[in-house]
This record gives structure tokens, sequence and C-alpha cells, in this order.
């Protein structure tokens, strides 16, 4: 007999290839964890500076020759920062000068100063130093976004105005704080306005026009599926049906939306209403399939016993099989409606991609979505919108692994039951 | 034990746990070279697990654990240097169920050899692969469907298909683990004349159920019940006077 | 049928006249019974609608444009107007160079799903101790579940870039709008499904064939080589066209990173556009109703919807017959 150590070089080469091919194994989990480590890393360092905005502080002129007490808001209150950024610096003439001067503020700096007098009139009548938001260049300038060493003419901000930032931080007039404007503004063509609250309130009404449709159609189509159809053809066909709808690319859904929903049917275009619709037929299969998993593991003894009790197959459906197996039918839809809430393309098909500053007041209004706004921003020009796009994902990540933990967590709550 | 000859492998102090429950005590067994032994007992005496210590198949559960000695032809196969995969060509191991893999009946039984390196030709193969089959009592019946799926023989078949495969890469030891527990009565009995006439060439260890097989096919048998090994000795001898009272319980059916 | 009102035993009539009562409730039973048959019909509705709106529309188109032109025309170049000399007295819809895009970045991302996804398969159902597994599988499927338009900004402002860099140095010119980025992304999204559905296959094929050759002192590298994934191969090959068929409808990764220049090339460093981003770019933004512009995005959607159906159907039926084989 041949020895049982295996120092024969045939066995050190086989040693060698079972050792590879684990490595391989490894190598290849670790690629993709590694991809998703990136990625993650990318956005998140790339998007945290979003939740983050700069003001300038400025000393503004709010004497009586500018503002009546009597009646702020009668003032000019451009006209009155205006006058404060000329007198900070006065060696500014020129009218381009000028422009690009009062470009330093955010565009809203006039809402904001009048928002100032009207939190606190006592201000009125006196000299005071007041915060105001910066423009997104110079935002993105004090981020370290803006390469200060590359050539003037190949960077948003030209040397003097990049001068002007410098000396508002040699007087210390610059203050970082957090950008609440980013929860409660809409869109807007001017970075350091936009926000995420008309999306984010255009997403939960579709997500709310998707949950009523297809949970309770997922549902009774299920319990009838699992509980009562016949095993005819006409079953089995709708089962084949389910399977590839699931696997339909969901680009398809928004073609049959735009046709049936909005050119058959004349719902109203970009609306939350067609939008829910068009993802509730996406999100169907899904639920369907993990409510019908979730009622075949109801055994069968709770069925008999309460057929055996004398209940009608409806009433042993719906009295006791279904309420077992609804924990399984909520975490299915848990992730079928994680699944719509990050869909976009069948949403661009219906025609929300459309710029909405404003948040819906109802489902039948315009909207957009915030999977939608995120390549709407990804679209735009401004280096400011890259950290905007960035702090739009983090937000959607964010309410997907709530729900995916939701899920989970019903899950294993409800897993060892029977 | 009372064995004639050499004996291939030495049990010695051999315990086996599975998580906390211990599946084996102290087994001490000799199993001599070239003639068959039988393991018999009740349902999870621990008859199985000794047999798949012997080519160390228990590795592969991850709950089991393993404290003593077996050696075979003098090696210790649970030294720490030993590779499982050189031991396992030497302790070949057919199973309960027929088992071929979804391969045709040639590549079934050249799939040893290849791994292992053991024809220089394709000539060389062939030969291996009909020495196999012509050992197994097969080739008479697949010679001209060689090429054929092997899934495509019936059970008995595909069972003696196992053991040509098995016989294939010239192991010392061949473990059978109720192999014919499958199989009908005629296939059976094909296996039971097959596994007299393979003890000219190999030393083999039978896990049976039935008293009347092991009765049948082998010379030696060892008695296991609830992990302990009660009694090991020339088959006649256990079966006309067993020395100890379980012993005689079982084979009188009176535990079993 | 047990007899139905069966509590109402309890009053003083006698059980004749309970029988009779059965009556109306039989009627309630019928009409829940309607409400959920019909609600399991949605499912076929859904896709007589998904056929008939594509087919009307496809149809339209077809009749403006031949159908010939359109499958077989080497040149697509509707108006969409975005660059000047684009615009033709009547659009090209030759759809081969979409379809040799899409083709291209599908294959693409294969490359780099199919080898990442079974090794990573493989490795969790064959070596993984069950923490790593425990730890490591809901890790990969993280993957899947993150929108597709993250993939999207991250192909685009991130992987095409960093692709652009690394090809300067290597002194290639990489298309910012490069395939290979869009491929690579999608092939990592694609990762997930191509494991998951690896892992199942795998962990169906039976432990007694693991053992087999095993006990024939195979390592388990050469069991895994030889016996598990020829053993998998169909349910393999079923895990694998389902990805294509994820690849090819995939819309977002593609719009944002591989652009809308419809070259016929097979170099997967220039930019190449596919199926799915020509109909975004049709559909959004001002569109004449019913020109051939816009319908054309139907007959586009059409032929993405037989493609990936038949891919389908077939990946569910060969894994379903590798699943009886093995039940």
């Amino acid at each position: 007999m041949t020895s049982l150590i295996g120092q024969t070089p045939d066995m050190r080469r086989r040693r060698a290839a079972e050792t590879r091919f684990q490595w391989y194994g490894r190598g290849a989990i670790f690629a993709s964890l590694a991809f998703l480590a990136f990625m993650l890393w990318s956005i998140i360092s790339g998007g945290l500076g979003a939740f983050f905005t700069t003001d300038l502080m400025l000393e503004v002129d709010l004497g009586v020759q500018n503002i009546d007490p009597e009646n702020p808001a009668a003032a000019n209150y451009r006209a009155i920062w205006r006058d404060a950024m000329k007198e900070h610096f006065p060696e500014v003439t020129t009218r381009k000068e000028l422009r690009a001067l009062y470009g330093m503020l955010g565009a809203d700096a006039e809402y904001e100063l009048e928002a100032h007098v009207m939190a606190d009139p006592a201000i009125a009548g006196r000299k005071v130093k007041l915060p105001f938001r910066a423009s997104d260049e110079v935002d993105m300038l004090l981020k370290g976004n803006i390469d200060r060493a590359s050539p003037e003419d190949g960077r948003p901000m030209t040397d003097q105005e990049i001068a002007w930032v410098d000396h508002f931080a040699a007087a210390g007039d610059i203050e970082r704080r957090f950008a609440w404007s980013f929860f409660t503004n809409g869109d807007s063509r001017e970075p350091e306005l936009a926000g995420i609250l008309a999306a984010l309130a255009g997403s939960f009404l579709t997500m709310l026009v998707c949950f009523c449709v297809s949970f309770p159609v997922a549902i009774l189509a299920a319990i009838y599926l699992e509980e009562f159809a016949p095993k005819n053809r006409l079953s089995d066909l709708i089962e084949v049906n389910i399977n590839n709808l699931a696997a339909v690319p969901s680009i398809v859904f928004g073609l049959l939306g735009l046709y049936m929903f909005l050119n058959t049917f004349g719902l109203p275009r970009s609306s939350p209403l067609a939008g829910g619709l068009v993802l509730s037929l996406m999100t169907l299969p899904t639920i369907i399939i993990a409510a019908r998993a979730s009622l075949r593991a109801v055994p069968p003894s709770i069925r008999e016993a309460a057929l055996g009790l004398g209940a009608t197959p409806v009433q042993a459906t719906f009295h006791h099989v279904a309420p077992l197996a609804l924990p399984g039918i909520l975490t299915g839809t848990i992730v079928g409606m994680a699944q719509a809430l990050g869909e976009t393309a069948p949403l661009l098909m219906i025609g929300m991609v459309a710029f909405i500053v404003d948040v819906p007041d109802s489902i039948l209004e315009p909207a957009t979505a915030l999977p939608v706004q995120i390549f709407l921003w990804a679209d735009a020009p401004q280096r400011a919108f890259v950290e905007k796009t960035s702090a739009a994902i983090i937000v959607l990540l964010i309410f997907l692994i709530i729900m995916n933990l939701a899920a989970i967590l019903l899950r294993r709550r409800f897993e060892k039951r029977f | 034990m009372a064995g004639t000859r050499e004996p291939v492998i030495v049990a010695r102090d051999v315990n086996v746990h599975y998580a906390d429950k211990q599946a084996l005590f102290k087994i001490a067994l000799d199993i001599p070279e070239k003639e068959v032994t039988s393991l018999i007992g009740p349902s999870g005496c621990g008859k199985s697990t000794f047999l798949r210590c012997i080519n160390r198949m228990n590795d592969l559960v991850d709950s089991a654990r393993f404290e003593g000695q077996i050696t075979i032809a003098g090696q210790n196969i649970y030294a720490p240097d030993v590779d499982v995969v050189a031991l396992r060509r030497e302790v070949g191991m057919v199973f309960q169920k027929p088992n071929p893999f979804p391969k045709s009946v040639y590549d079934n039984v050249a799939y040893g050899p290849k791994i292992h390196g053991l024809a220089q030709s394709k000539a060389d193969l062939d030969g291996l692969v009909q020495w196999s089959l012509e050992k197994a009592g097969l080739w008479d019946e697949v010679r001209d469907r060689l090429n054929e799926p092997a899934l495509g023989l019936s059970g008995g078949q595909q069972q003696r298909l196992c053991i040509a495969r098995t016989i294939a890469v010239k192991p010392k030891v061949v473990l059978m683990d109720e192999p014919c527990s499958a199989l009908d009565p005629v296939a059976t009995a094909r296996i039971e004349d097959l596994i007299d006439e393979l003890r000219q060439n190999f030393s083999i260890v039978i896990v049976t159920h039935s008293m009347q097989q092991a009765s049948r096919v082998s010379q030696l048998t060892a008695f296991f019940h609830l992990g302990k090994l009660v009694e090991a000795g020339r088959t006649k001898n256990i079966f006309t006077s067993p020395q100890d009272e379980r012993t005689q319980n079982y084979i009188t059916g009176r535990i079993g | 049928m047990i007899a139905a009102g069966t509590q109402t035993c309890a009053s003083d009539k006698t059980d004749a006249i309970n029988l009779a009562d059965t009556k109306r409730n039989r009627t309630f039973e019928t009409l829940v019974m309607v409400a959920l048959a019909s609600c399991s019909m949605v499912a076929i509705l859904v896709t007589a609608g998904i056929v008939l709106s594509l087919l009307f529309e496809a149809l339209r188109f077809f009749e403006r444009v031949g159908i010939e032109k359109f499958l077989f025309g080497l040149k697509w170049s509707p108006q969409t107007a975005l660059r000047a000399d684009q615009v033709a007295a009547e659009g090209a819809f030759g759809v081969i160079p979409l379809v040799t895009g899409t083709l291209l970045i599908s294959f693409i991302a294969m490359c780099v799903a199919v080898p990442l996804g079974l090794l990573s398969a493989v490795y969790l159902s064959e070596y993984a101790g069950k923490t790593f597994r425990d730890w490591i599988k809901p890790m990969l499927e993280i993957l899947a579940g993150i929108p597709t338009v993250v993939y999207g900004f991250f192909a685009a402002l991130v992987v095409a870039p960093m692709l652009r860099a690394g090809g300067e140095q290597a002194g290639l010119n990489i298309s910012s709008e490069s395939a290979l980025a869009a491929g690579i992304v999608m092939g990592v999204m694609i990762i997930p499904l191509i494991s998951s559905l690896g892992s199942d296959v795998i962990n169906a094929v039976p432990q007694s064939l693991r053992d087999a050759s095993l006990g024939l002192g195979a390592t388990p590298a050469e069991t895994i080589r030889k016996v598990i994934l020829p053993a998998a191969a169909p349910g393999i090959s079923g895990a694998i066209l389902l990805g294509v068929s994820r690849a090819i409808g995939e819309t977002m990764i593609v719009v944002m990173a591989a652009g809308l220049a419809a070259n016929l090339t097979a170099n997967p460093l220039e930019a190449v556009t596919t199926i799915t981003a020509q109909i975004v770019a049709l559909l959004t933004g001002d569109q004449e109703f019913d020109s051939a512009k816009t319908l054309s995005a139907f007959a586009l959607g059409l032929l993405l919807f037989a493609v990936t159906l038949c891919l389908n159907v077939l990946a569910l039926r060969i894994v379903r017959k590798y699943r009886e084989e093995y039940d």
C-alpha cells in the first residue's frame, strides 16, 4: 500500500489545485463585496457634504431709511443685502464685477433677509450681522470640491471670487450648518436651494397608490391560487403568467402604463396615480409569489381543524389560514414595495421626470419620485448637484435599509411558528 | 478477534461524538485481510458510524468528533499528516442507495482512475474499465452501452456499477454500507455472489441489517449495540454460539 | 363541500330549516370566489395588456416604416434632434446597432457576473461554514437590493472616469460612455442573481453524488468540477439565461452610463447604445404624439419583450425540469 501522507508529486499538485480553487471562491466573494463597499463608500463620502451648507455672515444696515418699522414687508430687501455687499467690498465697481459679487450669495438672499426680519422685528432699525446662504460655487470651494490650483478658466470660480471668499474666511465670517433646506425644499435650478421634499412626497404618494392596489389584489389572487383554484389549464396559465411577469423588464411596464393608463384611460400624465398603478403591476407578481409560499407553509391540519368544526372553506381560509400566513405575506409585501421605491425606468415612461418644485397636493397632480430626482440631478451640469445626488441616494438607501430590516425582523419573529 | 489472517485494519479506543451525543464507545476491532467482515446490530447502534470512520467520511459531518486510533496496514489514518484523499483511494466505499454520477457508464468507472492518474493511455483506461466491470459482473450486460447514461441502468446494475467504480482504483479495502437495502431479492443475490468473489482481491467490510446476509457473505461478524462493540468473531461462531446475552437476543429477534 | 351556516344550529329552528339557510351563504361564497378568481386573472390581464399595447403601437409604426427596414436596418437615427447634423428628411430606424450594443453590454455584464456569481455560489454552498455563510449571503444580497439608478450614477460618475483615466495611462482611448463601464457595473448588479440561483441549483445536487466522489478519493475541488457542476449544468444554464434576460432589459444603468450614440461596433471601449436606452430617449422630454419616432419606442419595446419572454420561459422551463429530476 502506498503512503497515506500523500507526498507524491501528483498528490501535491492535486492539493495545490484544491487550495487554488478555494481561493478562487474567496476571491469572487471578496471582489463582489469590495465593489459594494467601494460603491457605498464613494456615494457616502461624496454625499455627506450635502447635508451641510455654508453661510456667509454679512453686516446689513436695517436702519429706518431702509426698513419702515411699521411696515417691514414693504422694504426692498434685495437692495439692502446688495448694498451691504458693496459696502463690504468697496473696491468693486464695474457692473460685471458686481454681478459676480452678488452671485456669492444664494439666489434667495432677499427672502432669507426678510425671514430674519420677520422672525425678529426688533433688529429693524439697527446694523446687524446676519447669516446668508452662500452660493453653490462658494460652498463647493469651501468643501474642497473646486481645485484652486487649476487654471482660472478651467474652474467655475475666478481668482477674484476666490479672493472674496478668502476675505470672508479671514474675518471668521463663514459658518457651517445642517442643511435643513435639503429636506424642506423642492427641486430648484439653483443647487444651493434644491431639496428632496417634493420628490419624497411624490414617492410617498406613488407608494401609497401602489400599496393600495397591489396588496389586496395580490393577497386575494394568492389565496385563490393556493386554496381554491382547480388544477386546470387556466390556473396553469395564470401560474406561468405570474412567473414570467416577475422577470419582464421594468421599462416594458412603463410602456404599458403610457399606452393604457395615459393614452387610453386618460389618467393625468406625471401623476402619482399613474406611477403607482404602473408600479403596482410590477409589484403584484412579487407579492403573489411570496404570499403563496407563506400560505403553503400553513400546515394542512389548521385547515382540517376549521373544516372539521363545520366552517366553510371560505371561512377556514379567511379566519384561520390567511391570518397565520399574514406575517409572511407582509414580509413579501415590504420587499416588493422596497423594489418599487427604487424603481425608475417605468416612471420615466409616464412622464414623472418633470421639474417639480412644489409638494404635490393629490395623487392627480404632477409629481416626481426620489429615484427619478436622483436621475435628474445626476444629469445636471453643476458640480454641486453631484453632491446632492449622492445625498439623495443616501436618503433612498436609508429608506430601503429600514424597509428590508423591517422585513427581516418580521420574518425572524414569526418564522418558527409551526 | 480470532482472525486467521493478518489484520489489515486495527481499531483501538475509538470514541465518536456527534455534538453532545456520544455515538461510539471505546471500540476495539481487528479486521483481517481478504475476508469479508460484517457489522451488524440494531438501527442507531453505531455500525455505520464506525464504517465511515474507516475512510474518514465522518470528517464531512461538521459536528462529528473522533478520538482513538485506527491503523490500516500499520499507518494511523487519523495522524495529522494523513491526506484523506490518499486514504480514500486506499479505502473505497459503496453506499446504501446506488449513486452513479449522471454520466455515461464508462465515465463513471473511469472517474476514479482519471483523478488519481492511474492510466497512462486511453488503452490502459479502457482495459481498467473493462477489468472493473468484469470483476463487478457487469461487463456482459453493458459492453454495448458503455456510452449510455448510467442512470438508464436498473437499480441492481447501478449498484454493481458503483462497485466497479470503487474497485477501479484498486483500493486495499472496500467498505459497503448496506449495499443491498435498496434492491430486490434477485439483485441482492447477485451482489452477494459478487462480494464473495471480490474477497480474493480485496478486504471487505459490510454493514448490513440482515442477519441472513451477514451469515451468507461474511467470514467474520461484529455485533454493535448502543454504540458499543458487544462481540466479534468468526461468523459461524457468532451465529451458533454467541457469548453475550445481547447478541443472543438480537440474533433470535428479541432486540432489533 | 361542507354545508355553510352551522353556527345557526343553536337557534330554535330545526335542522331542515337550517339547511335551507345555506342558500344565502352560498351566494356570498360564490361572490367571494368570483372576486378571488378575478384578482388572480389580473396576471393574465397584465400580460395581455402588455402584448396588446406594444403590438398596436408597433403595428402602426410598421405601417410607416417597413418591418424589414426596422429589423435589418444598419442605421439608427430617429429625428431626436440631439445633434443638428442628424436631422435627416426622415429618420433611420434600423435596429441592428441597438441590438449589437445591447448584446455587447450584456456580454460584458455576463463576463463579470457568471464567474463571480458561480464561484461565490460554489464557495458558499460547498466550503463556507455556517457562520460565514450567514453573514456573507445577506451582504451579497444587498447588491440585489440597490436600485439600478444608483448603479447608473456610480457607473457614469465613478467607474467610467476611472476607466477613462486608466485607459489614458495605458494609451487607450476609452470613451466616457463606453460599453465597458456600463457592462461591468451591470455585471456586478447581476452577481447576486447568479449566485443565489446557482446556490439553489448546487444544493439540489444530491449528497450521495458528493459522497460517491469523495469516497473514491477525489478532492472537494475535483468533486465540484467533475461531478457537481456537470450534474448542475442544466440548472446553471437556466440561471445564466435569467441573468442575460435581466441584462438585456436593464435600463437605468445604460441610460446613465452608455449614452445614445448608435454605433455599430464590437469594441467595448467605444460608446454604444441599447434598446432600453433608446426607448427612454424617445419617450422622455418633448414628444410629438403619433410620430414615427414615438411609435418606434413601442416597436423596440415589443422586440425587448419578445426576446426577454423567450429567455425567461426557456430558463424557467429548464430550471423546473432540473428540479424534477432530483426531487
